[in-house]
């Protein structure tokens, strides 16, 4: 459990980016994380594995705690994030080195390794392209590579800062598939977006509003209990078409599926 | 002040990167530009701006070639504005001030002209004058990314090509930032070219349409036309129908009736879209 317990952050005194946030992720579980621009959502993240320390408060993986220097190596091991711009992430010449580079930094014994290396290569389908070098991988395999380096270290919690907004929708659609094969597999995801669409099959949202957690709680629930406006967001195309055509059936992930129901009961 | 290309090709490190590409960028038009990752998309748009050269084919303005230096390269376009994928690579300087007044000092702008300038331009695109003073590099990604955008517009480009704008920005913002620029090509009368993979913006604001795939262009054409009646071009391309597209050709099925929303805008789609749901247990009857 990767628990907040009243964390104030702040890069420069006079602007507090995060104030008396509290809250528990669970094992197991899919968080969407969102917000305006500004409201704090990466530098949660960047708390999450330690990457920065609390002003204030405290922030805990199960007995570890990101303010003991001790445990950082513990946590970063379990906790790993995957950016924005595939680009950035990547730092050797081929896809395996790319994958190998974690382990390596891990000192985990060479069988091992390879055995990690083609498990996490095969959990985001690019187990062929092992001696691809960066220019011959679009944005999408680029950043599929980047989450295959974090999953090889076996990380009990995956944290995806905006890793959909530079892909096309193919590319997009593709992590997409990737982080909800990860849950499956028992991870947990925490996806920060602001694509709407993709909050709706997560179990829990929480809505970061300059730096205060605005809301936390099913997607079903978001809509009917927050104005989405006031926090720099808009409603995703599902929740639209419900009030445009006054369904009142409950929210689903597809709304096709809505639709062709209702309009063949009609 | 048209831009047009015939028959360009562009080869990088042996490799066909873009491939016969004639077209004609016509003022005041916003042009989007689709494709997969990979199409050639913003290749074509440095092509555009003169950052890179092509080996085969014509690029004219106005009918007149375009600069070249003295080993016959040739040069950047000046009168066309350019805002990177990733705002990082064009900021530089240490105050979003010095930034956004960069161009028009180097122009030689008044003090007061620049003033004006930099007003206007912070109030098309939303940014707060606190921010002035503040560093560009320590800003959020999205601020970040105005910042360049401004710092461009501030220069007055007669076309603007914006690679991936949005990206980064939450949707209040990145809806805001499309009205602003798209009020303001309206406006001037300005050509913007718009790379974009979020497709629903592309059917919302575009004039015109391009789209890539595997280094050809393979259409250029009205907005309206390819959403509303050519959509078998973006399965061609690799790449699915906006939202309400998908919508509208879901209840066409299902009524067996063929919707002529004005527009392929969502608003103009959801007006058909209620008609034809209104109607559809009485239609279910009959």
């Amino acid at each position: 459990m990767l628990v907040f317990d009243q964390v104030d952050y702040h890069y420069r005194r006079e602007h507090p980016v995060l104030q008396q946030l509290s809250f528990e992720i669970h094992q197991g579980e899919f968080i969407s994380i969102i917000g305006g621009n500004g409201s704090g959502k990466s530098t949660l993240a960047k708390l999450m594995n330690g990457l920065l320390q609390p002003r204030e408060g405290q922030v805990k993986l199960e007995h570890l705690n990101t303010l003991n220097p001790d445990d950082l190596g513990r946590i970063r091991e379990r906790v790993g994030l995957v950016f924005q711009n595939p680009d950035d992430q990547f730092i050797t010449t081929s896809v395996l080195d790319e994958v190998v580079f974690g382990l390596e930094n891990l000192r985990v014994p060479r069988d091992e390794m390879a055995h990690r290396v083609n498990k996490a290569l095969q959990a985001v389908h690019m187990e062929d392209y092992a001696k691809a070098m960066p220019h011959q991988l679009s944005g999408g395999q680029k950043q599929r590579v980047a989450i295959a380096a974090v999953v090889a270290m076996e990380p009990s919690i995956m944290i995806f800062d905006e890793a959909t907004s530079m892909l096309d929708p193919q590319g997009r659609r593709d992590i997409l598939d990737v982080m909800h094969t990860l849950h499956q597999q028992g991870l947990t995801i925490i996806h920060i977006t602001h694509h709407m669409e993709e909050i709706l099959s997560a179990d829990r949202v929480l809505l970061l509003s300059k730096g205060e957690m605005a809301f936390d709680g099913p997607p079903s629930a978001l809509f009917s209990s927050v104005s989405i406006t006031e926090h720099q967001l808009t409603l995703p195309f599902a929740v639209r078409l419900h009030q445009a055509l006054g369904i009142n059936a409950p929210l689903c992930v597809d709304w096709k599926e809505t639709i062709t129901s209702l309009w063949t009961m009609s | 002040m048209d831009y047009e290309l015939n028959d360009v090709s562009v080869r990088i490190n042996g490799e066909e990167i873009l491939e016969s590409i004639s077209c004609t960028l016509q003022e005041g038009k916003w042009i989007s530009i689709i494709g997969q990752t990979g199409a050639g998309k913003s290749t074509f748009a440095q092509v555009i701006k003169g950052l890179i050269p092509f080996y085969r084919g014509k690029y004219t303005h106005n009918r007149q070639p375009l600069p070249r230096d003295g080993k016959g390269k040739m040069k950047i376009v000046p009168q066309i504005g350019y805002v990177f994928q990733y705002p990082e690579h064009q900021i530089f300087e240490s105050t979003v001030y010095k930034e956004l007044t960069f161009a028009p000092k180097m122009k030689g702008e008044s003090p007061e002209r620049l003033e004006v300038a930099l007003k206007m331009v912070m109030g098309q695109i939303g940014l707060s004058e606190k921010l002035l003073q503040e560093n560009p590099f320590q800003l959020s990604g999205g601020l970040k990314r105005l910042v360049a955008i401004a710092s461009v517009l501030i220069a007055e480009p007669e076309l603007l090509i914006l690679d991936e704008p949005t990206a980064g920005l939450d949707p209040v913002n990145r809806i805001a930032l499309l009205k602003q620029l798209k009020a303001w090509q309206r406006e001037k009368k300005r050509t913007v070219l718009f790379i974009s993979h979020q497709l629903e913006d592309v059917a919302e604001y575009s004039d015109e349409v391009m789209i890539f795939k595997k280094g050809r262009l393979l259409a250029h054409l009205d907005a309206n036309e390819l959403f509303l009646q050519r959509t078998a071009l973006m399965e061609q391309a690799g790449l699915p129908l906006p939202e309400p597209i998908q919508l509208l050709r879901m209840i066409e099925a299902l009524s067996g009736r063929i919707l002529e929303p004005a527009s392929c805008r969502e608003e103009d789609i959801m007006q058909q879209v209620r008609l034809a749901w209104q109607s559809r247990g009485l239609q279910n009857e009959g």
